[in-house]
């Protein structure tokens, strides 16, 4: 018999035994996880390929805090660059009876110079190229704010003064940050209309921006013209600094789901091992019984590579579809429906994923196989001659290394993969060191128990060390299903209820000086509450101590305000708050203080256009940041209103925002820009519901490859669990006395992980509720009955599927057993 | 039945028989046999003449394809599989070649877990009382892997008598040990057998062990051929020579 024919005997003969199963299980999961992650980082690098180039709509860019004079344009189209101007500025546009804080983008004739808008006739519709922007009283609204304002095409929006039909929906948009994953909703209208709303009135904070396109020495030339001729606040933006904006959202989540995957693929390299030592071992006899008859060691070895080789191949076709599927749903979560969808998948990403699998096989499940050669034939009369099983030489590390590399490698960043690997061997180090001393104290239990206990905890203690890799695996896969789940929701909700009931909402930039009556009024009248109206000056730091300020993000150009009196939610920490006739004085916070290695006494100098004046520092002040009341780092004493530029910031509670009617503040101070606070954290929640169930779809990989292991090892005790239960059947046990003892075997472990996932999850979230937001997260009974019910269906489903041949293993067996 | 005529154990026309690829196979044919309280009973025979399943038969671990075998006055016939397990409890003791105690409980353990099987209160005085009777009061929290093939036979001994069962099975308790520690556990189930009236069926190979029984059944091709009773005067003093060991 070859070794071809041998092999697929082999197969087919095994094909059903336990142990082929589970390495096959293990192979599976494995190869899922990486194509699903796999898959989605190659979509989301062709979408970010297909953007190269365009990603600025232009070859280059000038972009400003002011509109960009028309020397500019004039000189750039002297060099016969194309040219086209874009503003941006974030508002609230009304639709109907609903409101939205929305990124308008308004945009010349020539927009854009590169690449192609896309457009659709209404949402769900194909969606068609469109090589220039709106026309003048038309506007184009992205998906995410046409379901935000629950609008449709042929709906008007209220922007400012101004009133513009919704003409068509934007699917597409070449200079878009992040694809469909930025932040506010788009509206696209034509730059006259934006210059005729009001909106843009002084201090709008709008963005300003000159698109350059042409010939490569006309844009030098450009460059070198802009190098003298640059503005304050101006900045220069090549292709290669959008690509890196645009791809760092991406890249995040593509981490994140990495790392996901990871750890499945870790677990799954524990399953693959257990199963593929426990068939090795059931073959030793085989293998001893085929010597015998005269075949070849190099024959075997052969025949049982190639047995490894089908089981792989039929578990890279299974996990390719599985991990297909699981790559499509991650994509929809992500893109957030259909409309903005990423490149069609390809199979690439599952052929690569497929010969990782094979390298993994190789790592973990050959070596065992492989251990098989060294079986001598004498086991055969006597199995006390038999060697001791174990794995092949050092040379196995090889690809060990290669299939643990590789992943960390695609990863993509070696740092972030050495911490998240040694976080996690740190928290699986606990896990297991937590699940061993749990073992410990069933193991007192047993001592005291009777009956079913004391045979379900004494087989806790027998295979304790298994019991313990099976805790660890589950504790951990469970741990991140219910951090994503209960303590992510959690927390936020939890943040959201530790602010008081009255902290802002809303706020409002741009207030002119002269506007600050009519605004207070207005929004009193719509039933504003705990009102705060603060002016704002955008200043220079100079000097401190007549030195040059030190080189920090914090330094240059800093908003200061200035009032007579400690506002509310800071606190004095050092020297004591200026009176309110006090001069030349300035309070600062702790943060900005420390950053900048200023201390009481210091004297700050700071410019403000020609002007330039010195306070000393007489106050520290700690300021409570999520309180969400108009804060600063520097305080002025009041005379500074005297000769500083400014306009006002106000910020306040709407008790009832249905009722109040911010539309008609908007309308009669047109240049106002409100913001809504609640719907901006509405949002951010949005964003990171939609990563977390991108990476629920990986984590329950993971889970599933703790499950692969708990059977694995279930599967590796079999034979010692039908000796055991056909041993006290014998006794006089009966079914039910079995099937209580095998329970409460399964039920202690799975509580031991249920409790260690569920406390460990509490703490990581209270940890991070601490250090983050500062306040006490308290985990609801939810986590806990979720937790403990999860372990419970798991572990004890899969050990009831585990056990079902020791159940049916008839006492006689006992005396047909030699040992 | 045990009312009636003293026997503990009755098997009538028992026939034993498997599903093999070639049709049916014929393991154990036309077995009949009684067994008294207090008797001892030796089944020989050559390997794969039937003897260990016609063990498992008499002990309720299987049931006959046909015939009937009562145990302590119950049909075994009449009873599923986990009735005839409550029948073990509290009637039955084993005790096996390879000992087949629990390697993750200590001695006492053990011995603890076959008393609280059969639902008796005080196990733990009940497993020390046994322990100290197969002399190993020194050993009762080791486990089995701390102990020598004679002391876990010894420990298995205590369980199975520590219930106090009325009949006890034995499958070549001898044949693991060497010949001196095999002949203290023989002196050790006769013993029992003696003092506490517990019958005793005993598989084994050992002529010479099953020379100390009261009856040999000699078991050949499935069935029972000889029937011998052993000279009372040889047996007593294989007994006694035992005892002096």
């Amino acid at each position: 018999m070859n070794a071809f024919s041998l092999s697929a005997r082999l197969l087919l003969r095994q094909g059903r035994s336990g142990a082929l199963l589970i390495l096959a299980s293990g192979l599976i999961v494995a190869t899922a996880a990486l194509v699903a992650v796999g898959s989605f980082t190659d979509r989301v690098g062709r979408a970010l390929e297909r953007q190269a180039g365009e990603a600025l709509a232009a070859d280059l860019v000038i972009a400003g805090g002011e509109r960009i004079p028309a020397a500019f344009f004039d000189h750039a189209e002297s060099l016969g660059l194309a040219t086209a101007e874009v503003i941006s500025v974030s508002t609230a546009l009304f639709v109907g009876e609903d409101s939205q804080l929305v990124d308008v983008k308004a945009v010349s004739k020539s927009y854009p110079l590169r690449g192609q808008l896309r457009l659709a006739d209404e949402a769900a519709a194909e969606d068609s190229a469109r090589s220039h922007g709106p026309e003048r009283g038309s506007a184009w609204m992205d998906p995410r704010a046409q379901r935000a304002l629950d609008a449709e095409v042929g709906d008007r929006a209220e922007l400012g003064v101004l009133e513009l039909p919704l003409t068509a929906i934007l699917t597409y948009e070449p200079d878009r940050a992040g694809g469909g994953f930025g932040f506010a909703p788009r509206l696209m209208i034509h730059l006259d209309d934006l210059l005729a709303s009001e909106l843009l009135g002084p201090g709008s904070r709008a963005r300003y921006r000159l698109l350059l396109a042409g010939e490569e020495r006309a844009l030098a030339s450009f460059r070198q013209w802009f190098a003298d001729q640059r503005l304050d606040g101006q900045r220069l933006i090549t292709v290669g600094d959008a690509e890196d904006q645009t791809g760092l959202a991406l890249t995040q989540a593509r981490r994140f789901l990495g790392i996901a995957a990871l750890t499945s693929v870790i677990l799954a390299a524990v399953a693959i091992l257990l199963s593929a030592l426990r068939f090795a071992n059931a073959q030793r006899d085989l293998v001893a019984l085929l010597k015998t008859f005269g075949a070849g060691a190099g024959r075997i070895m052969t025949a049982l590579s190639l047995l490894l080789f089908y089981l792989v191949g039929l578990s890279i076709l299974i996990g390719g579809v599985l991990g297909w599927v699981a790559q499509g749903l991650i994509g929809q979560i992500l893109a957030e429906g259909p409309e903005t969808a990423l490149p069609a998948a390809r199979a690439w990403p599952v052929l690569s994923s497929g010969l990782f699998t094979l390298l993994l096989a190789a790592a973990f499940a050959l070596p065992p196989l492989l251990s098989l050669r060294r079986v001598p034939t004498m086991r055969i009369l006597n199995r006390s001659l038999d060697t001791r099983p174990g794995l092949a030489g050092a040379l196995w590390l090889i690809p060990v290394i290669g299939a643990l590399t590789i992943p960390v490698v695609q990863l993509g960043d070696t740092r972030l993969a050495v911490i998240v690997l040694g976080g996690s061997a740190a928290l699986a180090g606990c896990l297991a060191l937590a699940g061993w001393l749990a073992m410990l104290g069933t193991g007192a239990l047993a001592r005291r128990a009777r009956a079913s206990w004391r045979f379900g905890l004494a087989g806790l203690q027998r295979r304790r060390a298994g019991g313990i890799v099976q805790v660890t695996a589950l504790g951990l896969g469970l741990m991140a299903l219910l951090l994503l789940v209960i303590v992510r929701a959690e927390l936020l909700e939890q943040w959201r209820g530790s602010l008081p009931a009255d902290t802002p909402d809303h706020f409002i930039i741009n207030i002119q000086p002269d506007q600050v009556e009519s605004a207070r009024s207005a929004l009193l009248e719509q039933g504003a509450d705990n009102l705060q109206l603060r002016p704002m000056a955008t200043i220079n730091l100079a000097a401190v101590n007549e030195q040059p300020p030190p080189d920090h993000r914090m330094a240059g150009q800093v908003n200061v305000s200035w009032i007579d009196h400690l506002p509310p939610a800071n606190e004095i920490v050092a020297g004591s708050f200026f009176r309110s006739d006090a001069r030349g004085e300035t309070s600062l916070a702790q943060m900005w203080a420390d950053n900048l290695g200023v201390q009481l006494g210091d004297e700050l100098t700071f410019e403000s256009g020609a002007q330039r004046f010195s306070a000393r520092v007489t106050s520290i002040r700690e300021v409570d940041w999520n309180s969400f009341n108009v804060n600063f780092f520097i305080l002025l004493t009041p005379e500074a209103a005297d000769f500083l530029p400014h306009q006002f910031i106000a910020s306040f509670y709407l008790p009832d925002p249905k009722a109040a009617d911010l539309r008609a503040v908007s309308r009669s101070l047109p240049n106002l820009s409100i913001i809504d606070v609640g719907a901006i954290i509405e949002r951010v929640g949005e964003i990171i519901d939609q990563v977390s169930r991108a990476a629920q779809v990986v984590f329950a990989f993971t889970l599933l490859a703790g499950l692969v292991v708990l059977l694995a090892a279930l599967e590796s005790t079999r034979d010692e669990r039908r000796h055991e239960s056909a041993l006290i059947r014998t006794l006089g046990a009966d079914n039910a006395m079995v099937r209580r003892g095998l329970l409460i075997e399964y039920g202690v472990m799975a509580m031991i992980a249920a409790l260690l996932a569920t406390l460990a999850s509490a703490l990581t979230g209270w940890l991070l509720a601490a250090e983050l937001f500062g306040f006490a997260y308290r985990p609801s009974p939810m986590l806990f009955v979720l937790g403990f019910s999860a372990a419970a269906v798991l572990v004890v489903g899969s050990g009831w599927i585990g056990n079902r041949s020791v159940l049916a293993t008839p006492p006689v067996r006992i005396l047909r057993t030699g040992n | 039945m045990t009312t009636s005529n003293g026997s503990i154990l009755v098997c009538r026309r028992v026939d034993f028989s498997v599903q093999a690829p070639g049709g049916h196979l014929d393991i154990l044919n036309d077995i009949s046999l009684d067994l008294n309280k207090g008797e001892t009973l030796a089944i020989v025979g050559a390997s794969g003449s039937g003897k260990t399943t016609l063990l498992g038969l008499l002990a309720g671990l299987e049931q006959p394809t046909a015939g009937e075998v009562w145990l302590a006055g119950e049909n075994m016939k009449t009873l599923d599989e986990n009735a005839r397990a409550r029948l073990r409890r509290r009637n039955v003791g084993f005790v096996f070649q390879s000992f087949h105690l629990l390697p993750s409980l200590t001695a006492v353990e053990n011995v603890m877990l076959a008393l609280e099987i059969a639902g008796l209160d005080r196990v733990r005085e009940r497993a020390l009382e046994a322990l100290e009777q197969v002399g190993l009061s020194h050993r009762l929290d080791h486990y089995p892997r701390q102990m020598s093939g004679g002391e876990q036979q010894r420990v298995a001994i205590a369980r199975a008598f520590s219930s106090d069962p009325v009949i006890l099975f034995a499958d070549e308790p001898t044949g693991n040990l060497d010949r001196q520690t095999g002949q203290a556990i023989a002196d050790l189930l006769f013993g029992i057998n003696r003092d506490r009236g517990t019958a005793l069926v005993l598989v084994t190979h050992d002529l010479q062990l099953a020379g100390r029984c009261g009856r040999i059944e000699e078991i050949e091709d499935g069935r029972l051929v000889r029937s011998t009773t052993p000279d009372p005067g040889n047996r007593l003093q294989l007994i006694e020579g035992g005892q002096r060991q």
